[in-house]
């Protein structure tokens, strides 16, 4: 008998991003993006059977048999009930106001004030240090009204850093009112990574620690944390996947793995 | 009207220094025969456009081809980024105007309308705007709000593959996700350039008019080129080549070995049928179409 009690890493973070989603909500994905895809194929399976997922931002309500080796080609989005058109329809429903309200964002920076660099590193963006691969449709969501969640396999402070580079996503900008002053609503909510869960505080919007994942002390995550957290009188620690998450997920939803390839899990 | 070239004369539409608008997703359906092409005639200083760019990018900054990306990303997803891209562009060979999706797809909607811009609320708050000369904030004249105009952009040409085509340019495409590639690249540009996996004679179009998705009146160029998009995916006929993805991201770290790559695969095969000899032959091609 297989013991779906002891979990990985991938799998507690999957778990932790799927309690996000809401049955009734929608939520598309984007490329490189295993761990949100699992996440929303194990809401669906679990407490949210109605929600609505455009794999790949495009293909409606799909049925992919477990996560593929791509998170943006065919395979994910099989069966689907609909292709959405990209330029006509999708961006018309993101842009509406009245749909996709969840998104979910991994780059390669992310700052105490939730905003996100997948753009350059370095302070010359015509000759950068390191080109990264773009915004894609990151500067989109971050200004649309986007409840924002980020995930991070990596949590280090080359990753979480007190300002990035250059802002890909807007997220609260340099903190307060900041965002709100540009007419923007919505924003960065979450952030889960592989040692623990983070959100915003509510008037300075400064990272905050919500809960550290079993086995990691809150000494642990801002030693990996390149600027200094909001830290409440008691931290709490992060629910494990239940023996049933961890089945489906193991079993059921990514049986290949993909997940724990994106984390780093041997 | 006939539109059926060679891929010689297709790309001979292409003159140094234009911008083309490139059908591409990271790992999909990228006219790779039409890249190729392009790295053969030696064309210098071209501007490229994609939503996503993948193999195509690296082979185009490789070969000198490329001095400009106008994008919302660059990678190949699973595989990893584009090295040669990368290199290029911090070596300031390549420069970069990032636009996020909207602004993309904003700034070739009003070259498709013949606007002089249309505006996004996408992007607010973030440092793209103030970096790039063809967006600016703009006051909404009924309400006062704050929107990003983006300016018109017109591609000189957009490079398409089909599923299939007729001699007179109608193209169809089997029922897959359409990407901005489809929905407003050739549209907003100038000349429209499409090889098909095959061209068909006009009645067989007929049976499913509602998978035309070009009109022949809009199309200047067809070339039947079978697996033209390999090594990227053209669902549902064939997949990605996994292998030789990898056997790019391996060479791509070196740059003598990029060039015997671009040796062995673009310049060295003269015809599409040498090119397919040079990746395998049918044993591949029967592996990526199972």
């Amino acid at each position: 008998m297989a013991d779906y009690g002891e979990y990985t890493i991938d799998e507690l973070m999957c778990a932790t991003l799927a309690a996000q989603f809401k049955d009734g909500d929608e939520v598309c994905n984007g490329m490189a993006s295993f761990i949100p895809v699992a996440a929303i194929m194990l809401a669906l399976r679990t407490h949210a059977p109605e929600l609505v997922w455009l794999a790949g931002a495009a293909g409606v309500d799909p049925r992919p048999d477990r996560v593929p080796a791509s998170t943006l080609e065919s395979p994910l989005w099989r069966d689907s009930v609909m292709y959405l058109e990209q330029y006509g329809d999708f961006w018309n429903y993101a842009q509406s106001g009245r749909h996709l309200h969840t998104f979910c964002v991994g780059a390669a920076q992310l700052d105490q004030y939730g905003n996100a660099n997948n753009s350059v590193i370095g302070d010359d963006y015509h000759r950068p240090k390191v080109r990264l691969p773009g915004t894609a449709g990151l500067a989109d969501m971050g200004a649309l009204g986007k409840n924002l969640l980020y995930w991070n396999t990596n949590h280090n402070p080359r990753s979480l850093v007190e300002k990035v580079d250059f802002v890909s996503c807007p997220g609260y900008l340099g903190g307060g009112d900041e965002r709100d002053k540009l007419g923007l609503t919505g924003g960065p909510k979450l952030v889960v990574t592989n040692l623990a869960v983070l959100d915003f505080a509510p008037d300075s919007k400064r990272m905050r620690l919500r809960s550290v994942h079993p086995g990691v002390t809150v000494e642990q995550v801002q030693e990996a944390t390149g600027f200094e957290l909001l830290v409440p009188s008691s931290v709490e620690e992060t629910p494990k996947p239940t023996a049933e998450q961890v089945r489906l997920l193991r079993d059921v939803i990514d049986p290949d793995g993909m997940c724990k390839r994106e984390a780093g899990v041997k | 009207m006939n539109k059926v070239m060679t891929i010689e004369e297709a790309v001979g539409l292409v003159s140094d220094g234009e911008i083309v608008a490139l059908q591409n997703m990271a790992t999909q359906a990228a006219p790779m025969a039409l890249v190729r092409e392009l790295i053969r005639q030696e064309k210098r200083n071209l501007g490229l456009v994609c939503l996503v760019g993948g193999m195509a990018v690296d082979w185009l900054s490789a070969a000198g081809v490329i001095d400009r990306f106008i994008g919302a990303a660059v990678s190949m997803e699973q595989f990893g980024l584009c090295n040669q891209y990368r290199k290029a562009v911090e070596g300031g060979r390549v420069r970069v105007e990032e636009l996020s999706e909207t602004a993309l797809n904003a700034r070739l909607g009003a070259g498709a309308r013949n606007l002089p811009f249309l505006p996004t609320r996408g992007m607010l708050g973030s440092d793209l705007i103030d970096i790039n000369d063809n967006l600016t904030l703009l006051q909404d004249p009924f309400t006062g709000e704050t929107v990003v105009a983006c300016r018109a952009l017109v591609p000189d040409v957009a490079f398409i593959h089909a599923h299939r085509a007729d001699a007179r340019g109608n193209v169809q495409i089997e029922p897959t996700i359409k990407w901005p590639d489809l929905g407003i690249f050739p549209k907003a540009s100038k000349k429209v350039i499409v090889t098909a996996e095959e061209i068909v004679d006009t009645e067989v179009l007929r049976r499913n008019p509602d998978r035309t998705v070009l009109p022949g009146f809009a199309v200047d160029a067809v070339v039947e080129v079978p697996y033209g998009a390999h090594p990227t995916s053209f669902f549902p006929n064939y997949t990605y080549d996994t292998a030789f993805h990898l056997e790019w991201i391996k060479v791509a770290r070196d740059d003598e070995a990029t060039q015997a790559f671009l040796q062995k695969y673009v310049y060295e095969p003269a015809t599409q049928a040498d090119y397919l000899a040079a990746v395998g032959g049918a044993e591949r091609i029967l592996e990526l179409t199972r």
